[in-house]
């Protein structure tokens, strides 16, 4: 028992500063042997910020790291490998085309006289394997073997490199019940062997299984650890949640009038399922969940981009069919995508092309000529009115900040009547007075009868601007509330009900 | 606030995205060709002017089939093969007696296919535009290859005198139609790509498609479109060929599609998409031609000739990376 209690990893008024925010603040951890540590809180509560620090992928810019109660400094890659510490990624990083013999080894391979003894570490891997009960041979191509064999593959390598502390970060989202059962036998096994895990995730369902302690973040702080059979899970919510808004949020209020849009069962794969909802004249739907909850996917399949697999979307009471994004657009719907760098910008062209793209149509003529005046116009409007600061509209869209490049992304859509405009994650990375701008423009959108989607993973700003908010959870809308009656503690009840994956009697 | 730059011309002018490279390369070719001058003053002289204009126009038209190309982000390797295919197809039908002019446009028929094939496979089934272009690059020459029967053709005869006239030997206001076709071709398609709806969706291709399919622009419109403008350049080439020798070769336009990429990454087009212009093209097939002409009079063996272009062809793209790699480093630190 004294053994047990040990604690092997203890990290003491840790501080990360990002330019601009502080991402860690005074925060300690605890980590004993042989024990599942629970790290909890909402998506930017800072969980990744802190495993990074304890990995070695960020150095903390105060505070102390102990290792076994030895002092260790800063904590870079490789020393965070010598102390035996090793990350099993949400996206699993391996090389898909090597057997699993060659991930379990990359890297480190064995050799003799500059050949590889690939039948020596064929044979180690197999020890680990079989040491983890697990069926997998080691010459198996990694890229063949479903998503959950490849995470036990790198837990294999993980142990085949002396880990003892294992960080799993969301570890059972792409996996099936009887996957999960198994990832929990391996955890267990592990934990007798005296190995120590921090486990995230967002699943409190699935806890109770596995962990025996928590600790609670919010806002870069910490805020509790005890036992997790201390705790209910109205507790862990309110501990989870409860965040301090400290932004004004500059919301209107505007005479709701008749249905704008609705969408009406929509499936599209996994991650959008049945998903039914009015948006109506003057008012904002906030669309709130976690991370992985399927709204970017609602939003891609409304407009287009994914295909779906049904469900009907009606605008102003008629039925509209969207197969690309290109009937979205004509039809009035616009989406503001939430990778700006990947899905909302082309870098290497200038911002009043930029802004022009998918205004061609009401640029051109017949024989389809650009009006090098009416293209000037538009685009001089939509960046004075969105206040964008830039030297030329000819410079590259590359070369903005981030606010600013968002708002060539809002500005694109603007010169068009559209009846719906869709955000998804509109103020994430930028800065305060860009966001505050943004929120003012969804507004005037809103006062112009123009129906808004609002898709955020920040709670506050969802409270603070929509008028209804639905929140989504495993690919489903669990819930509406009203502006009035919502409140943080209940939007993440709704955004966790994820269904049971675990059978009860399995213990 | 931009009242200024409108104001004056030149800064108007320096803003177009690309005219930097092309003004580099502009000065490089003005440079090549006082050389070339000094060495040999022939080389301005009126012929061989006449002469040069020629040999630079069909490596311009192939020059713009591979940059329209280029600028989605893709690449065409099938142009060689389309300019001998289409050689050799309006050559057969000539030497079978068929009306010239209508064989022209069946030997168009016949490219625009290949053009719509190749957009089919890149854009359509999603597979990497070299290996597929490298398939209808081989496809197509086996199709020149077959069209007389695995022989090169007969002479195309007295019939078609009007035919190599209109591609090659006829001369408006003193010079060869070829360049006169060429500068038609080059104005219409650089009006194209910098006036139209289409050219700018070629440009948000080729610089991130992900974004400019949320724009709604088609991917597969866009893309097949680029080949088939490349497929229609490399099938004139390839009448010009057979008016110029009066019957069909099965190896014509050999190369020809790596030829096209050098043009177009010497005027500044680059390889990864979104960036250049026509102007470029045309200087770069001008380097091109003038390097040819002007070593040749010098009296540089053909290896020679070889090596110097292939540097050329290495240093401007080198140019290019060194350039653009400083800008990026730039941007990073802004952030």
């Amino acid at each position: 028992m004294e053994e047990k209690e040990r604690p092997v990893v203890e990290m003491e008024h840790i501080t990360k500063i990002f330019p601009g925010v502080v991402a860690l603040d005074d925060v300690s951890f605890e980590l004993r042997k042989g024990e599942v540590m629970a790290l909890l809180g909402e998506n930017g509560a800072g969980k990744s910020t802190l495993v990074k620090i304890l990995s070695g992928v960020y150095t903390k810019d105060e505070g102390t790291i102990k290792i076994d109660g030895v002092d260790v400094g800063d904590v870079t890659p490789q020393s965070a490998r010598k102390h035996g510490i090793a990350i099993i990624h949400q996206e699993l990083n391996m090389c898909r085309h090597l057997s699993v013999a060659e991930n379990i080894f990359l890297g480190r391979e064995l050799s003799k006289h500059g050949i590889l003894s690939s039948k020596e570490m064929e044979k180690e891997a197999e020890r680990i394997l079989s040491s983890l009960k697990i069926d997998i041979s080691p010459s198996t191509i990694v890229g063949d073997l479903p998503v959950s064999k490849q995470q036990m593959v790198e837990i294999a390598k993980a142990l085949s490199t002396n880990a003892r502390i294992l960080i799993m970060d969301e570890p059972t989202s792409a996996l099936s019940d009887k996957e999960i059962n198994e990832l929990f036998r391996i955890i267990r096994d592990l934990k007798e062997h005296g190995h120590s895990i921090i486990y995230i995730s967002h699943r409190l369902e699935e806890l109770k299984h596995i962990v025996d302690r928590v600790t609670i973040m919010r806002d870069g702080h910490f805020i509790t650890r005890a036992d997790f059979s201390s705790l209910s899970m109205d507790q862990i919510i309110s501990y989870m949640v409860g965040r301090e808004i400290k932004e004004k949020f500059p919301h209107v209020e505007t005479p709701v009038g008749e249905t704008v849009f609705s969408v009406k069962n929509l499936n599209a794969g996994k991650m959008v399922r049945n998903v039914s909802f009015d948006v109506r004249k003057g008012e904002i739907l906030g669309i709130a969940g976690l991370m992985g909850a399927g709204r970017t996917e609602t939003t891609r399949a409304i407009f287009g981009v994914d295909p779906k697999e049904g469900g009907n979307i009606h605008l102003d009471g008629k039925e509209i069919v969207i197969r690309r994004p290109k009937d979205a657009i004509k039809a009035g719907v616009v989406l503001v995508p939430e990778d700006r760098k990947k899905d909302g910008l082309c870098t290497k062209l200038s911002i009043r092309e930029n802004i022009a793209l998918p205004n061609l149509d009401m640029l051109s003529d017949k024989a389809s000529v650009i009006h090098s005046r009416k293209e000037h116009k538009m685009v001089g409007d939509a960046i004075s009115s969105l206040s964008v600061k830039l030297s030329s509209a000819e410079a590259n869209a590359a070369s903005l900040s981030g606010g600013n490049q968002q708002k060539i992304v809002v500005g694109k859509w603007l010169a068009r009547r559209s009846r719906v405009v869709i955000f998804d994650e509109p103020t994430r990375g930028i800065d305060v007075a860009a966001k505050v701008e943004i929120y003012n423009l969804m507004n005037r959108l809103k006062e112009n009868g123009i129906a808004v989607v609002f898709v955020s993973s920040e709670l506050p700003e969802i409270l603070g601007m929509a008028d209804r908010i639905a929140v989504m959870c495993d690919g489903e809308i669990k819930g509406f509330l009203q502006r009035g009656e919502a409140t943080q503690e209940k939007i993440m009840a709704l955004a966790t009900q994820f269904e049971k994956k675990i059978v009860e009697v399995e213990l | 606030m931009n009242g200024n730059v409108k104001n004056n011309p030149l800064k108007k002018v320096l803003q177009i995205r690309g005219m930097g490279q092309v003004l580099t390369v502009t000065v490089g070719l003005i440079i090549l060709c006082i050389v070339f001058g000094i060495i040999n003053p022939t080389f301005f002289s009126f012929r061989n002017i006449n002469n040069l204009l020629r040999q630079i126009a069909p490596i311009l038209l192939i020059g713009i089939g591979q940059s329209y190309v280029l600028i989605t982000g893709n690449i065409d390797l099938s142009i060689g093969s389309v300019v001998g295919m289409s050689t050799m197809i309006s050559a057969t039908l000539m030497t079978h007696g068929m009306n010239p002019w209508l064989s022209v446009i069946i030997t168009l028929i016949c490219c625009i296919a290949v053009g719509l094939a190749n957009g089919l496979l890149v854009a359509g089934c999603k597979l990497p535009p070299f290996i597929a272009t490298l398939g209808t690059m081989t496809i197509a020459r086996g199709i020149a290859q077959i069209a007389n029967g695995n022989y090169n053709t007969d002479s195309i005869g007295a019939a078609a005198e009007g035919f190599r006239n209109f591609f090659y030997y006829g001369r408006f206001l003193g010079i060869f139609s070829t360049v006169w076709i060429a500068i038609v071709l080059w104005v219409i398609f650089n009006f194209i790509l910098s006036r139209t709806r289409t050219g700018r969706h070629i440009y948000a291709v080729g610089s991130n498609p992900d974004a400019a399919k949320l724009s709604g622009v088609s991917i597969l419109g866009t893309t097949t479109k680029v080949y088939v403008v490349a497929s229609i350049c490399s099938c004139i080439v390839g009448l010009t060929q057979c008016a110029s020798a009066g019957m069909g070769a099965m190896d014509a336009g050999n190369s020809y599609e790596l030829y096209a990429v050098a043009a177009s990454v010497i005027g500044g087009v680059s390889t990864l998409g979104g960036q250049g212009i026509l102007l470029g093209t045309v200087i770069g097939a001008a380097i091109w031609g003038v390097l040819q002409n002007g070593l040749q009079f010098a009296g540089a063996p053909v290896a020679i000739r070889n090596i110097v272009i292939g540097v050329i062809v290495v240093l401007s793209v080198l140019l290019d990376v060194v350039v653009r790699g400083g800008k990026k480093i730039k941007i990073q630190k802004n952030k």
